[in-house]
């Protein structure tokens, strides 16, 4: 063994190699001797000893390797935030300055009483608070509109989704009370934390079975549902096809998926088809194959109309798509058994066509939540990656109970479906064949739809306000790009305070109560048009769809 | 992975339990065994936290964490190598076949597979009834290491400490449960459609008033789901040119809400109010990206009691940095809302803050009042706006009855309107429950996380494969309990998480601390310096369980043997 060298850097000013190589060495056997006591280290010094033994260069070039590395990772944190580009740097003082300086706007701006300015008081007003229901009644209900200034007592509602009304059937709400006996009402977990009970995995399989599909999966409201399930599977990378006229909850579910959106214009196969084709050709350049999605809804949010099933299925197996359907306000609704709109284009099963159904327990089954239907595989990952699944707690189990009850109903007799079905081509054909009506408003809804969409016709529309959709749209995207706090479109705004005022009408007049279609233009993405709702239900008379039809046509001329 | 793993099989609806009336109101609410097992939170008036102090474990415990998930990798990785090789099949739910990708790539699937699967048992136990102080878990048989799992129609009635029942609310009788069934009588089971159509019924007013009376502001608006409140209230308020200041361990339910919004994010580290500050000074002077233009607001957003860790935000220091630098303040009380505080109303009760100094607070109603959703309050102008503008408003279903009457009378109960006397006593035997299980597992030596009034108590397993262990051992001795890991907690900090109700009596708290203190020996989980507490004499805690039996119960009642 060499001694130890007694010199070092300072008594080096020249670089020598020879010197740098002693003490190397001697590092190495002062850590030999230490590593005797350390059995693994000892063979790992000694392979270095003999490595500089045998090529002493190569040990330098590896320990200057070595310096740089240690150099590099220390540097690099400092390095990133000098690399922050375009960073301000400031003296102290100026600092403070700046944040003295500095004011936030409003947390909200205060909505404004000025109608002709967009402001948006009315609306508030508008809203109806429901201060009586009837469960032996459920198409009535006694309500205030304007604080509490005007009451009115056994309104014929027609503004509401409860299609079906089977929450209120007999054998529901007895299985309901028993579950709130049994059971209490929340169920004080998330689904993997021991909240998901009996009741609600049994719900899941009633659920996959009813609508033929492999399995499902439950969620607390149905709005969060579409968001949460695409985002799961649609990824980086992915590419996903829209329909431009989805609704909020999907535009939601677009914007968080990080996937490559394209849109198709609504319900044109021509449209879908090309950019179907191009993805794929796009997609041959690469080494795999991504998860691609057709997405739509089957009965439209904004418009009604239902979206192509059979053409969409036959684009979406001859282009390898995977297809998700928001089928909200379709199950229950359409079919002869209400199994949507699978079984109304003569589908054997959802599961067959549909990759993922977004469905909701809210709108037609009277109650609340959301599921998604889809095969076992799926839902399986579901599970496991989909947040509002996983970070949110489950459902009341009497919900769940009750929703088991009405599929139940539904299975032994579907009369309350067909009923409805009846109802809504009444109340379409009633629109449909009235060309005074027409000549001011378009119906874009299918009679298959219990939710007739009445909106302005575009010549209506231009000579009352001068504005155009295709404006409207267009001064939306700007003031969304600008950032600004509170949208405000005049056009729109006009456009419905006169849609509002025609529904404040038909109230005062007929004791019924019609909608609007809600929209919030902050959440917009997409072109929309404003619009009125008239929707039936399963247990409505001819007289009553008669009779308030006859109400919405004479307040309609009168205004118009 | 077989089929048979995704398969939908049916769990058996269990018929309710066949015990007497009262029997059966025991199991959901333990009758209060002694008055001295109460305790009255004091307010902190205005008192910051103090700087958290965290006990690493031996540096013995970090290496064999990182080598536990070393080997679960490698071993899983030549699973799949062997696996690829001899039975392709298994694979094939995880790779592309006939032009379709996979839900989940075989890289995406490694995790459930090789890691979650493993100990699927310990997670989404299916169970009937009441989540009170038992609850009735579903037996299971899992078949071939979890692939699968039947059921052979029988439970186990298991102490709960897995829901978050606080004030034990989670009843099937009682005033709530009354209100409920007559709610449902009266405006039925469901709504009619959004709100801002024709779901607002006078019993949504109701609700939410007496919500905004309760957390002192001045209106609010309820959301029929706590997670789709977050998620979809932000992009009302906020667009790209905001910045939200977010405390790095927030719910994933605000992350989404700010990402759909659009607003950058910067986080801060845990409670660190210094790193706080720079953040806050450094954003406000750099103003948004690229083009220098200061930021048009900015959101600070924290939860006030985190739910994996048992902190709870530093509320004066974060309204002192808010004024000073006029950001606003957005509190989650998912955890704290009715669990804390003297009379229960969260976070600004428990430091004695005014609600006014903070913007907006959050809350989700499925936790304390043993109900579903969530609301939002603040002043009228923004709740007004909100009512408009919200997404969940306009699009989404309302709360149903049953769940606003339940909201309305655990309310009320709290507040003492209803029965008085009776919000009085759960709240005082959460606040006695919670020290009692906090303290007594401190001088035990074990690891937990979190301040003294938490009712949520995490205790520190580490080691990833000791979080099976101990859930299974804990459902031996009829004991719910949760355990996280990755990625819901840092990657070596995988816990168990005691959620503490008022409805546990103090004997079901020594049974409990009976258990955990065997398997703690079984486990070699005892790691505490005793720097976080639970030490008289600055050495490692090992008391005996006995002893700890014996003196904690009125120990806990004393701030001085905690950091407060
Ligand atoms: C902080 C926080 N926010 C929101 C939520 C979601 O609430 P909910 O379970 O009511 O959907 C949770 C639930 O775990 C939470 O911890």
């Amino acid at each position: 063994m060499s001694t130890p060298p007694q010199h070092s850097h300072t008594h080096a000013p020249v670089f020598n190699f020879e010197l740098l190589h002693s003490i190397v060495l001697s590092f190495a056997d002062r850590l030999f001797e230490e590593s005797n006591k350390i059995p693994v280290f000892k063979y790992i010094v000694q392979y270095i000893r003999k490595s500089h033994q045998d090529d002493p260069y190569r040990t330098m070039i590896e320990l200057c390797l070595i310096i740089y590395g240690i150099i590099y990772f220390l540097a690099k944190p400092k390095k990133t935030r000098a690399h922050n580009a375009n960073n301000l740097y400031l003296s102290n003082k100026e600092t403070n300055l700046l944040i003295e300086e500095w004011e936030p706007e409003p947390l909200a701006v205060p909505i404004s009483e000025d109608v002709d300015k967009s402001g948006a008081a009315w609306r508030l007003k508008s809203i109806p608070k429901i201060v009586k229901y009837y469960n032996s009644k459920p198409n009535y209900v006694d309500l205030q509109v304007n604080g509490a200034e005007n009451t009115y007592t056994n309104v014929l509602n027609m503004s509401s989704f409860n299609f079906l009304q089977l929450n209120t059937h007999p054998e529901v709400m007895d299985a309901i009370t028993e579950t709130i006996k049994n059971y209490g009402v929340g169920s004080c977990g998330p689904a993997g934390f021991y909240g998901n009970e009996d009741v609600h995995y049994n719900l899941e399989y009633d659920l996959a079975k009813f609508f033929g599909t492999e399995n499902a999966v439950l969620y607390g409201q149905d709005f969060c549902v579409a968001p949460s399930v695409l985002s799961t599977f649609a990824k980086r990378g992915d590419f996903i096809v829209a329909d431009n006229q989805v609704s909020v909850s999907i535009q939601n579910a677009l914007s968080l998926s990080r996937s490559t959106v394209y849109y198709y214009q609504h319900n044109d196969m021509d449209s879908l088809e090309s950019l179907l084709i191009k993805i794929n050709e796009d997609e041959k350049h690469e080494p795999i194959i991504h998860r691609k999605f057709i997405v739509t809804e089957a009965v439209f949010h904004n418009s009604g109309d239902l979206c192509p099933l059979d053409k969409i299925a036959e684009l979406k197996e001859k282009y390898k798509f995977r297809l998700f359907l928001d089928e909200t306000l379709s199950l229950g609704v359409l079919g002869a058994h209400g199994k949507g709109i699978t079984e109304h284009f003569g589908f054997e099963k959802t599961g067959s066509v549909v990759d993922i159904v977004v469905g909701s327990m809210a709108n037609v089954f009277g109650l609340s939540g959301g599921f998604v239907l889809g095969d076992d595989v799926m839902s399986y990952f579901q599970r496991i990656g989909s947040n509002a699944y996983c970070f949110s707690a489950s459902l009341p189990p009497y919900g769940a109970k009750g929703c088991s009850a009405i599929l139940d109903v539904l299975k032994r007799d579907n009369s309350t479906v067909l009923n409805l079905q009846k109802n809504s081509r009444k109340l379409h054909d009633l629109f449909f064949s009235t060309t005074s009506i027409l000549n001011y408003f378009q119906i874009t809804s299918s009679e298959y739809s219990p939710i007739v969409h009445l909106s302005l016709t575009p010549d209506f529309r231009y000579s009352k306000f001068g504005s155009t959709l295709e404006d409207i749209y267009a001064k939306l995207l700007k003031q969304q790009e600008t950032c600004k706090q509170d949208i405000e479109i005049e056009e729109f705004n006009k456009e419905e305070f006169f849609l509002q005022s025609i529904a404040n009408k038909v109230l005062e007049r007929g004791n019924i109560l019609i909608a609007r279609n809600p929209h919030a233009l902050k959440h917009e993405s997409l072109p929309i048009s404003p619009s009125l709702l008239v929707c039936c239900s399963s247990s409505m008379s001819d007289e009553e769809i008669v009779k308030s039809f006859n109400v919405i046509k004479e307040v309609i001329m009168e205004v118009v | 992975m077989s089929s048979t793993t995704y398969k939908n099989t049916k769990v058996p609806i269990l018929s309710p339990l066949q015990v007497s009336a009262n029997d059966a109101k025991e199991l959901e609410f333990g009758t209060l065994t002694d008055n001295r097992y109460l305790l009255k939170t004091k307010s902190r008036n205005g008192k910051p936290l103090r700087q958290p102090i965290s006990d690493a474990p031996h540096y013995y415990i970090s290496v064999i964490t990182y080598l536990n998930y070393l080997i679960i990798i490698i071993l899983g990785h030549l699973h799949d190598f062997f696996e690829t090789i001899f039975f392709p099949e298994n694979f094939y739910n995880v790779t592309e076949h006939n032009g379709y990708a996979p839900w989940f790539t075989k890289f995406e699937s490694f995790f459930p597979r090789r890691m979650k699967k493993r100990i699927d048992d310990c997670f989404s136990r299916p169970t009937s009834g009441v989540p009170g102080r038992f609850i009735n878990c579903i037996d299971r048989i899992s078949h071939n290491l979890n692939e699968y799992f039947s059921f052979p129609g029988t439970s186990t009635l298991c102490l709960n400490l897995s829901s978050y029942n606080y004030l034990g609310f989670a009843q099937s009788k009682g005033r709530c449960t009354e209100h409920a069934l007559e709610s449902v009588a009266e405006w039925g089971p469901g709504c009619l459609g959004p709100r801002n159509t024709c779901g607002t019924t006078s019993l949504h007013l109701k609700t939410e008033k007496l919500i905004a009376d309760f957390v002192g502001k001045e209106d609010a608006i309820i959301c029929s789901m706590g997670y789709g409140t977050n998620a979809n209230f932000f992009n009302s308020i906020l667009n790209k040119r905001c910045l939200v200041i977010s405390d790095e361990l927030n719910h994933t339910s605000i992350r989404t809400g700010v990402r759909l919004s659009g607003a950058a994010v910067r986080a801060f580290k845990h409670n660190d109010m210094e790193d706080l500050e720079r953040l806050i000074r450094e954003q406000i002077v750099q103003g948004q990206p690229k083009t220098h233009r200061a930021w048009q607001k900015i959101l600070i957003c924290v939860e006030g009691l985190f739910s994996m860790e048992g902190t709870m935000c530093n509320l004066p220091c974060l309204v002192a940095l808010k004024k000073k630098y006029k950001c606003y303040l957005f509190i989650d009380e998912a955890h704290s809302i009715g669990a804390i505080g003297p009379v229960g109303r969260g976070v600004c009760d428990y430091f004695g803050v005014d609600p006014n100094d903070v913007d907006i607070l959050m809350g989700t109603l499925t936790k304390s009042f043993g109900a579903a959703g969530g609301y939002i309050a603040g002043d009228k102008t923004l709740i007004d706006m909100l009512r408009l503008n919200l997404s969940f408003s306009n699009y989404a279903e309302p709360s149903p009855p049953p769940v606003l009457a339940q909201i309305y009378s655990s309310m009320s109960i709290i507040k003492g309107d209803l029965n008085p006397g009776e919000g009085e006593e759960r709240l005082a035997r959460i606040a006695f429950n919670s020290r009692y299980l906090r303290l007594g597992l401190q001088r035990l030596g074990f690891i937990v996380y979190g301040i003294a009034d938490s009712p949520v108590i995490p205790l520190l397993l580490y080691v990833p494969s000791k979080m099976p262990e101990f859930s299974r051992l804990m459902l031996q001795r009829n004991i719910a309990v949760v355990v996280v890991a990755y990625p819901a907690t840092p990657l070596i900090e995988s816990r168990v998480r005691f959620c503490v109700s008022a409805s546990l009596t103090k004997e079901d708290i020594d049974y409990l601390l009976r258990h955990i203190d065997e398997v703690g020996d079984m486990l070699f989980l005892k790691s505490s310096s005793g720097k976080m507490g639970g030490s008289l004499d600055g050495k490692p805690p090992r008391w005996d369980i006995e002893e700890v039996i014996r003196r904690t119960p009125e120990d806990c009642k004393d701030d001085k043997y905690f950091l407060i």
